[in-house]
């Protein structure tokens, strides 16, 4: 993996979507750093620095949510964009994550060639 | 010290009606004692004119009665006189009339004998005997005329003098005393016409008075009922009227109202509990349908996103790794199974609420069916690292006659529950049979539930958290469709579990001797 390429965090808890997401962004050219739930992302968020956070909001340990306002308070990592991307597809859960500090907000079932456009707007924005 | 409740036992409690006649009654004795004194007054007028005629009449008489004695005196002295000087006999009518006069006089004593009353006997009967013993003489004087002899007296010296004085005086009591009698009957007058007066004007101020104590107490009635209507109008639906303060048609009135506002009360209230179910109800059905999307959209995530995958390795041109590729389709297809269970788990709950879901009886033996569901599930079981331990008491077991799919189905849903929130543990399936019934145990060593979580567990669409659901997967379907298919078949489902200890499921299902 090229150490130049823009880090993707992908906190995700179900095994079988996490496996599928990192094969599809590997492929698309993002280097891909993983955690399963939400006290594990912010110690990723803080050691390695992503470029953006791929967010699951139903995890265990911490949620999504909490994870997020949690990254927001702390300056060290607070400018890190995070994209929720969840299950959740009502209108007011897409208001709950924004709200919660989240920079986008995306479903499932993961629109792939939309996502990558979100990912990349934010990339863009953090950089 | 008066409690309020003396104070309102003494406060006198009359109907409207009772009110009303005690008004008229009131009103209609003060006019009578209107009219009484009026006419008492008016009979002591009468009694004064009365008064004033006779003491008139009575001194009319007196005067005619003392002028005829001065004539006929005057006529007897003329005539001795004449008797003296003429000696010349009276004509006898001439004697008549002397005894006509003489009767005149005696009349008119007799007359005014009759004006007497206790004050005048006396005098009365002094005149009498002096007056009397006058015309005696006189008399006597007119019959000794005619004969020879002598010119005969006139009368004792003194006694037509007396006479006079005895009429004299008896005319100054008469005087004396109907002046005292006016002056009797004029206080009368006086008194009466001021028991009248203040009568008269007691009558207005005490009729103004029951008017107005009538009003304000059918007004105070009335403002209790208006209040009452009020309160109760504006939403305070505890709100009764003080029955005890009215008695008659306002107190039936008011119990009338108070009946009413409890039905009213009562029919509000369980229409607000209505509207509260329907409320949860809706917010439950909301609740379901988007864990119900949450749920739908996890396994076709996989399902797309594996399938999109494929495509787009397949359209690199380079080769096919065989292995991949069929674990790649294994886990496209577990998910649309995922997907096929959740879907079959809302149409068994749908025909369960609407009574389409039919028991289909027979004769099977239980214990190679949990053998058979225990080995269908041991995927789900390797997911999260647990271990089962199989427990059927095979000695016990015989035939039963039961609905096979739904215990099947019965157990699959608890064993896959305890499979779901329990990681590295232990998962025991037990079943024993009596002469009864069959009792099958699910326990696991997960993370358990509080009570007030048990309680709630078996409803559908609920789940122990609210979101469960998108921690463990679910609908909060799985158990809620376990209870009932217990209680189809005639059985009952219980649960024991603490917090981080574990759950253990306990079903019993009848299970008679065929």
């Amino acid at each position: 993996m090229s150490d130049e390429r823009p880090q993707i965090l992908l906190v995700e808890d179900n095994e079988v979507n996490r496996n599928m997401l990192i094969r599809r962004l590997e492929r698309a050219g993002h280097a891909v750093l993983t955690a399963a739930d939400g006290e594990t992302a912010l110690e990723v968020m803080r050691a390695a620095s992503p470029g953006v956070v791929l967010m699951d909001m139903n995890l265990p340990i911490k949620d999504g949510w909490t994870a997020c306002r949690e990254a927001q308070a702390d300056p060290a990592i607070s400018d890190i964009p995070i994209i929720a991307l969840t299950a959740h597809a009502m209108e007011e859960d897409k208001v709950r994550a924004l709200e919660a500090g989240c920079a986008d907000f995306a479903t499932k079932p993961v629109d792939f060639p939309a996502l990558l456009k979100v990912i990349a707007a934010a990339l863009d924005a953090n950089t | 010290m008066r409690t309020p409740d003396v104070m309102t036992q003494l406060r006198p409690r009359l109907s409207l009606r009772g009110r009303l006649y005690l008004f008229s009654g009131a009103i209609l004795i003060l006019f009578a004692i209107n009219v009484a004194t009026s006419l008492w007054g008016s009979f002591a007028r009468n009694e004064s004119s009365l008064a004033y005629q006779e003491a008139v009449t009575a001194a009319q008489l007196t005067a005619e009665l003392a002028q005829n004695l001065q004539n006929k005196r005057q006529q007897v002295l003329v005539l001795a006189t004449l008797r003296e000087t003429t000696d010349e006999p009276l004509e006898d009518s001439r004697l008549d009339q002397a005894e006509t006069d003489l009767d005149i006089i005696a009349e008119r004593l007799r007359q005014l004998g009759s004006y007497g009353g206790e004050g005048l006997e006396a005098y009365y009967r002094r005149l009498h005997e002096s007056t009397t013993t006058l015309i005696a003489q006189w008399r006597q004087f007119y019959e000794r005329y005619n004969q020879a002899g002598p010119t005969p007296p006139v009368e004792d010296a003194r006694s037509y003098s007396n006479a006079q004085q005895r009429l004299q005086e008896l005319d100054q009591r008469q005087s004396f005393l109907a002046v005292q009698r006016a002056n009797a009957i004029d206080r009368t007058i006086t008194l009466t016409d001021q028991i009248t007066i203040i009568g008269f004007i007691s009558s207005i101020a005490i009729t103004l008075a029951l008017v107005f104590a009538m009003i304000r107490s059918t007004n105070a009635s009335l403002t209790r009922m208006k209040t009452g209507v009020e309160r109760f109008g504006s939403g305070d639906l505890t709100y009764r009227i003080d029955e005890q303060r009215d008695s008659g048609e306002i107190g039936d009135l008011a119990r009338t109202f108070n009946e009413m506002s409890i039905k009213l009360q009562t029919a509000i209230e369980e229409m607000n509990t209505a509207r509260a179910d329907a409320d949860s109800a809706n917010a439950a059905k909301s609740m379901f349908l988007a864990n119900v999307s949450h749920e739908l959209r996890t396994p076709l995530n996989a399902i797309i996103g594996y399938s999109e995958m494929l495509q787009d390795e397949l359209g690199d041109e380079t080769e096919i790794n065989r292995e991949q590729f069929h674990h790649d389709l294994n886990t496209i297809i577990f998910s649309g199974k995922q997907l096929l269970t959740l879907i079959n788990d809302i149409l068994d709950l749908s025909k369960i609420e609407t009574g389409k879901m039919q028991v289909s009886l027979e004769v099977f033996n239980p214990a190679p069916l949990l053998v058979q569901v225990c080995d269908a599930l041991s995927p789900l079981l390797a997911q999260n690292g647990n271990k089962l331990v199989l427990d059927i008491d095979k000695k016990s077991m015989r035939d039963m006659e039961s609905d096979r799919g739904k215990l099947q189905q019965i157990v699959t849903n608890l064993f896959s529950n305890a499979c779901k929130f329990t990681k590295d543990g232990k998962i025991t399936v037990s079943a024993v049979m009596d002469h009864q019934s069959l009792t099958v145990t699910v326990a696991d060593t997960g993370i358990g539930m509080t009570e007030a979580q048990q309680a709630r567990v078996f409803e559908a669409f609920i789940q122990a958290e609210a979101n469960t659901g998108l921690k463990y997967g679910g609908t909060g379907l799985g158990l809620a469709i376990v209870r009932e298919f217990c209680t189809m078949l005639g059985g009952s489902i219980e649960v024991e579990s603490q917090p981080n200890e574990g759950a253990r499921f306990r079903v019993r299902l009848p299970a008679a001797p065929a």
